[in-house]
C-alpha cells in the first residue's frame, strides 16, 4: 500500500469537495521559468489548498495546447529540461508533501524517448496516481510499442469533449478509468471560457458509472474534472457545479508571469470560501 | 517473417490496422471526426462510381495521365541505365499533390461537409486544396508558418486569388509543423469542418487514403513503361518529404519483387542535426501529429528543427507505411544534399528541356548517381513530383543572384 491509499486516498465525499481543499487542479509547466521557480509555484499552489497537482513535462511541440502553455512549454525546452528533470522535481515535492494528489501531463513522445516502461515506474515510486497523455487516445494502449503504459497504479486519465459518443464513453467506463478530463468546449487550453450545452450531461453519465474493477472502497465513482479556457475564480465556482474539479493552467501561469499569483489564488480561496458560507 | 510481396497492398489498404506504425494518435475530440473519415474512406475504396467520378476529376481537371518521357540525352550521358521520367509536373497547379486533393474534396463532399482545413509548407498543398476548393464552392482555409507565409509569397497569392484564406501562424519555427499544429487546433474548435492533410502522414486514414489516391501514378507508369519498353522498369526512384509522391509511385510496384524501389530524403547541408530531414537515416520512432513512425528528434524526445533547400521536403517525420516499407527491406532510402539537388534542376533543365521542382530534383540527383553504375539494358524510372516554376525565387537566387537582385530593384521601382 503506498502513502496515498494509507491517508486516505483524494476521493470526494459524494462528489463534494474536502474540508479546507480547494477543488481545483492546477497545472504549470515544469521548468518554466526555471525548474526552481516552477517548484516554488507548485508549493504556492498546495499552500493555497489545491486539491490535485497537475504537472506537465514540457515538449517542443505541445499540439493541444494554447499559446500560453505553448510558449511556457518552449520555453523550458529551450532550457534544456529533460524528463529526467521533471521527475526529480516530483520526487521532491512527494518528499515535501507525502499526501498531496499529483497528476503527470506529458506529450506521448517524451514517454515514448524515457521509455515508457521505466516512466509509469518512476510515476509509481513517486505516488503519482494518474498520468494525462492529451495525444493519445487511451485505448491505444494496445499498440504494441505503448502496452507498457498499461499499470495498475498510474491510470491514464481520459480527455473528452462534449462529442464524445455513448458507446465510446460507455466503452472507457466499463475499461475502468476513474478520473476523466472533459474540454469545457471544442477550444484549445487558454480559449475563452464557455461551456458546451451537452456538457452537463456527459457529466452525470461519468458519475453515475461505478468504476469497473474498482478495488477500492473510497472511489466508487469516478471524479471529473473540467478544463479548457477557465480563467477565473468564479468561472471555477461555476464548473464545480457539477464537476469535482475545476481544472486551471493558462491562467495560472499568466499570473505567475504577470507576479500576481499569489494574489490570484487568494482570490480563488476567498470564491470557494464564499461559496461554501453560502451553502 | 518475410510477406508474400500482395500481403503488403492489403496490409496497407486493409481495413485493420495490419502495420506496426501509423494510428491514431490524436486528442479524442478529434476520433469522432477521424472515425467518420475513416467510414467514408472505406466505403469509397470499392465504389466503382466513386472511383469512376475521382479519376474523371483528375483527366478533365488536372490533366491525367500525365506523361512517360524517355531521357535518351540524359541516358547518354550517364552512360549507364536509361532513365525515364514520370512528369506528375504536368498535373493541374504543378505537382503531384493536387491527385489527393482531388480525392479527398469528392470525400468531403459526400460527407457533406463545408468548410476545408489545410497546412502548407512550401504552399503546393495549400494552391492545389485552394483551387480544389474553388472548383467545388468550398470555404477553405490554409495555415502557413510565418516563416514560409513570407518566403513562399507567390502560392500565398495564388490561393488568395483563388478564394482561399491564408493564416499565417507565428507560433514556435513558424514553419510546417506549426502550420499542421494550427490546423488540427483550428479542427478541434471545428470539429464539423474537413481537414484535407497532404502527405501521407498524420493520424489514420491519411497515410493510407492518401496512398489510395496517388497510386494511380504507379498503375500508369506499369502501362506507359510496357507500351514504351515491353517490360516493367528495374528501378523506381522518388523523393520523400511526407511520403505521398512516393508511395504513389511505389504502391502498384509493391508485388514485384524486381522492382526495386528508392526514397530519397533531403540531406540539407550535412548530417548534424538541423541541417537535413533524412528520417530515415538519422531519425528515432516516436509519435507525432497523430501518428508513429520514425522522426527526426533528440535523445529526450523533443522534434528537431530540419532543413532543405525544397520546402516540400523540409519536415521531421516520415510516412508510417514508407517506415514500414523500410523496415521490411522493400524500399531502400538515399540522400541527396541541398547541393546536388540544385545541381541536378540545371542538369535536367540543359538535357532533356525539363525543370523539375527542387523536391524532386533530390530523386533526380541520386537517380543520376544510381544509373551511372547500372548496365545500358537498365531501366531507371524517376518521378519528377512537381515542375520547377515555383522555385523560381529559389534558384534564380541560386544561379543568377545579380539578375535577381535586378529584377527585385524594377520591381520595387514600379
Ligand atoms: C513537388 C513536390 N514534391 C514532393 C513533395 C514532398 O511531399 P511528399 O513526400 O508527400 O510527396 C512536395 C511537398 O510539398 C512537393 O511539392
Amino acid at each position: 500500500m503506498n502513502t496515498l491509499e494509507k491517508t486516505g486516498g483524494f476521493s470526494l465525499m459524494n462528489g463534494r469537495f474536502r474540508e479546507g481543499q480547494l477543488p481545483i487542479m492546477a497545472h504549470l509547466v515544469v521548468g518554466y521559468p526555471s525548474l526552481e521557480e516552477s517548484l516554488r509555484t507548485a508549493e504556492a499552489y498546495i499552500r493555497a489548498g489545491v486539491q490535485v497537482l497537475e504537472l506537465q513535462i514540457p515538449f517542443s511541440h505541445p499540439t493541444a495546447d494554447g499559446p500560453i502553455i505553448t510558449a511556457a512549454c518552449r520555453e523550458a525546452v529551450r532550457q534544456g529540461v529533460t524528463v529526467r528533470d521533471c521527475i526529480v522535481a516530483i520526487a521532491a515535492l512527494r518528499k515535501r508533501h507525502p499526501s498531496q494528489e499529483i497528476v503527470a501531463m506529458s506529450y506521448l513522445n517524451r514517454i515514448y524517448a524515457f521509455g515508457c516502461q521505466r516512466f509509469m515506474g518512476e510515476m509509481e515510486a513517486f505516488g503519482v496516481q494518474h498520468l494525462l497523455v492529451p495525444d493519445l487516445p487511451v485505448d491505444h494502449i494496445d499498440f504494441p510499442s505503448f502496452q507498457n503504459l498499461r499499470n495498475r497504479r498510474v491510470k491514464l486519465v481520459p480527455v473528452l469533449a462534449a462529442n464524445v459518443s455513448d458507446a465510446r464513453l460507455e466503452k472507457l467506463l466499463q475499461m475502468g478509468f476513474d478520473f476523466f478530463y472533459l474540454m469545457s468546449d471544442f477550444k484549445i487550453t487558454g480559449s475563452a471560457f464557455g461551456l458546451h450545452p451537452r456538457l452537463r450531461e456527459v457529466i452525470a453519465r461519468v458519475k453515475s458509472h461505478p468504476v469497473a474493477h474498482c478495488q477500492s472502497a473510497y472511489a466508487p465513482f469516478p471524479r471529473v474534472g473540467v478544463g479548457f479556457g477557465i480563467s477565473t475564480p468564479e468561472q471555477a465556482r461555476l464548473v464545480v457545479e457539477d464537476a469535482d474539479l475545476a481544472i486551471v493552467g493558462s491562467a495560472l501561469i499568466q499570473a505567475q508571469r504577470e507576479g500576481r499569483l499569489d494574489a490570484y489564488l487568494d482570490e480563488l480561496k476567498n470564491t470557494f470560501a464564499r461559496a461554501t458560507e453560502c451553502a | 517473417m518475410e510477406l508474400t510481396q500482395t500481403a503488403y497492398k492489403d496490409l496497407i489498404l486493409g481495413p485493420e490496422e495490419g502495420m506496426a506504425y501509423g494510428g491514431t494518435f490524436v486528442p479524442e475530440v478529434l476520433l469522432p471526426s477521424l472515425h467518420e473519415i475513416t467510414d467514408a474512406f472505406e466505403e469509397i475504396k470499392n465504389d466503382e462510381c466513386f472511383v469512376a467520378e475521382f479519376h474523371h476529376a483528375l483527366c478533365t481537371f488536372s490533366g491525367r495521365p500525365t506523361a512517360f518521357t524517355p531521357l535518351p540525352r540524359l541516358s547518354a550521358m550517364l552512360g549507364g541505365a536509361q532513365v525515364f521520367l514520370k512528369n506528375e509536373g504536368l498535373n493541374h497547379t504543378g505537382a503531384h499533390k493536387i491527385t489527393h486533393c482531388i480525392g479527398q474534396i469528392l470525400l468531403a463532399k459526400k460527407l457533406g461537409k463545408r468548410r476545408i482545413i489545410a497546412e502548407t509548407g512550401a504552399g503546393q498543398h495549400g494552391y492545389a486544396t485552394a483551387a480544389v476548393c474553388a472548383r467545388m464552392g468550398l470555404d477553405c482555409t490554409v495555415y502557413m508558418g510565418r516563416k514560409d507565409y513570407e518566403r513562399q509569397r507567390p502560392n500565398v497569392y495564388w490561393m488568395e486569388l483563388l478564394g482561399a484564406k491564408v493564416a499565417a501562424v507565428d507560433d514556435g519555427d513558424q514553419t510546417l509543423n506549426d502550420a499542421v499544429i494550427a490546423a488540427f487546433k483550428d479542427w478541434v474548435a471545428h470539429p464539423e469542418s474537413y481537414y484535407l492533410l497532404g502527405s501521407a502522414v498524420g493520424p489514420r486514414p491519411y497515410p493510407a487514403m492518401n496512398t489510395f489516391f496517388q497510386k494511380v501514378v504507379g498503375e500508369e507508369i506499369r502501362r506507359q513503361c510496357q507500351a514504351a519498353t515491353g517490360r516493367l522498369p528495374d528501378y523506381l526512384v522518388a523523393c520523400v518529404g511526407g511520403g505521398s509522391n512516393a508511395l504513389g509511385m511505389f504502391f502498384d510496384f509493391l508485388d514485384d519483387e524486381g522492382v526495386t524501389l528508392v526514397g530519397v530524403e533531403a540531406g540539407g547541408r550535412g548530417s548534424a542535426p538541423g541541417e537535413h530531414a533524412a528520417k530515415m537515416r538519422q531519425g528515432k520512432l516516436g509519435v507525432f501529429e497523430g501518428y508513429h513512425s520514425y522522426f527526426l528528434q533528440d535523445d529526450d524526445g523533443n522534434i528537431a528543427p530540419t532543413h532543405s533547400v525544397s520546402a516540400g521536403l523540409d519536415y521531421c517525420g516520415i510516412s508510417p507505411i514508407l517506415a514500414f516499407l523500410a523496415d521490411e527491406g522493400r524500399v531502400r532510402f538515399e540522400t541527396a544534399s541541398d547541393e546536388a539537388a540544385l545541381t541536378a534542376v540545371k542538369t535536367l533543365a540543359r538535357t532533356e528541356g525539363i525543370i523539375p521542382a527542387l523536391e524532386s530534383a533530390h530523386a533526380f540527383a541520386h537517380a543520376f548517381e544510381l544509373a551511372a553504375q547500372l548496365p545500358k539494358d537498365c531501366i531507371v524510372v524517376v518521378n519528377a513530383s512537381g515542375r520547377g516554376e515555383k522555385d523560381l525565387f529559389i534558384t534564380m537566387r541560386h544561379f543568377q543572384e545579380e539578375s535577381l537582385r535586378d529584377y527585385a530593384r524594377h520591381l520595387l521601382a514600379f
